[in-house]
């Protein structure tokens, strides 16, 4: 089995070498790849020194871009089985084994790592908090139950990878309106607990009007992007006869 | 018709039956005739691709139309509920550069999902190569 780990980054030069460290030290068996999304420090440089495999990017693309170039380079190189996890530290590899378990034991297509499933001292601000209610109850209002929509410690098969593979996917926050749409394509989607550190992405529900842009893009998301997944499936059938 | 007895619907008629001078008509045409210059320049230097010519074609063709046939506008005023001419001309031009708005958002989008594309094989398609010169 093909098991690829990735981590889009983004001007992590200070963090990269740390976090590939702690990757290696977790010893997953994954191949890992770093996906450089045109940084402008030495990010790629200082990964592919680590021996991780490096997609650089010509310029900046968004961190949903860059997850996405991760899936297509885990197409083409037949993975079976995806980790997806940050690149500022705020993920903890010793988790990335349970995460390939719930994958492997075939009890999800798609596992989200959770900090909110079991009580963990993960802080979370008001706004942040607030936030997170809404998705998770968004997303419960089209039948999936998740706990930390926002969490972009993930881990997936290939079924999930040809779908996320697809134009549909955002270049900027692919957060619970992706899950919602695998959920919907009947792709099983679950969680399950994790312990994280503070971390850096999650930022859009810091505050400011990147925030409220943050909300108001992901509801209209939540809407669009499942009914064009489901589009782009009958598009796709054989029309003949 | 006396002015200080006029009501609301009769000012309006009085507005719309002005007459327009035939400078306004020499106006719009002169327009129209730049317009259409300046869009077949463009065309030869490469700054316009030919498909973008049609809309910029038919607002040329358009602003002649009006200038023969005020008329028509008249239509549209009682319809909209304008008082004048101008105001129908306003209108009919928002609407329009609305829809022109909309339009190139909706190419930018996919020009945005296209570039996107193309990034992302340049990423794959150098790693290849770089495995391939390390190999």
């Amino acid at each position: 089995m093909t098991q690829i780990l990735i981590i889009p980054a983004f001007n992590e030069a200070d963090r990269i070498a740390t976090v590939l460290e702690r990757v290696a030290a977790a010893d997953t068996g994954c191949q890992v790849v770093v996906i450089d999304d045109g940084s402008a420090d030495d990010t790629g440089v200082i990964a592919r020194r680590r021996g991780a495999t490096v997609l650089r990017h010509p310029f900046n693309l968004g961190y949903g871009a860059a997850l996405q170039t991760g899936y297509k380079y885990a197409l083409e190189n037949g993975a079976d089985l995806v980790v997806q996890m940050d690149a500022d530290g705020q993920h903890n590899p010793e988790a990335i084994r349970s995460l390939m378990a719930a994958i492997q034991n075939d009890r999800f297509d798609l596992v989200v790592g959770s900090r909110f499933l079991e009580m963990t001292d993960y802080q979370m601000g008001l706004l942040r908090g607030l936030g997170r209610r809404l998705f998770s109850g968004l997303a419960r209002l089209a039948g999936l139950q998740i706990s930390d929509p926002t969490s972009g410690f993930q881990a997936l098969n290939r079924r999930v990878l040809e779908v996320y593979a697809g134009d549909f996917f955002p270049h900027d926050y692919p957060d619970v309106d992706v899950l919602v749409a695998a959920y919907r394509s009947g792709l099983r989607v679950g969680e399950i607990p994790v312990q994280m550190s503070e971390g850096t992405r999650a930022s859009m529900l810091h505050g400011g009007f990147r925030s409220i842009y943050y909300v108001y893009k992901m509801t209209l998301s939540l809407w669009s992007t499942p009914t064009r997944v489901a589009r782009k499936g009958t598009d796709s059938e054989d029309p003949t006869p | 018709m006396n002015p200080s007895t006029l009501d609301i619907a009769e000012l309006r008629e009085v507005f719309l039956a002005a007459t327009e001078p035939n400078a306004a008509r020499a106006l719009a045409l002169t327009a129209s005739l730049v317009l259409v210059v300046v869009v077949l320049w463009l065309v030869r230097r490469r700054g316009l691709r030919e498909e973008y010519t049609p809309i910029w074609m038919g607002v040329a063709l358009a602003l002649v139309v009006v200038s023969i046939r005020l008329d028509w506008l008249h239509v549209v005023a009682r319809i909209i509920g304008a008082w004048t001419l101008s105001s129908v001309i306003f209108f009919l031009g928002e609407v329009f550069l609305v829809a022109v708005c909309l339009n190139y958002a909706v190419r930018l989008s996919q020009a945005g999902v296209q570039i996107k594309n193309l990034a992302q094989e340049v990423a794959l398609l150098r790693t290849r190569m770089d495995s391939l010169d390390d190999g």
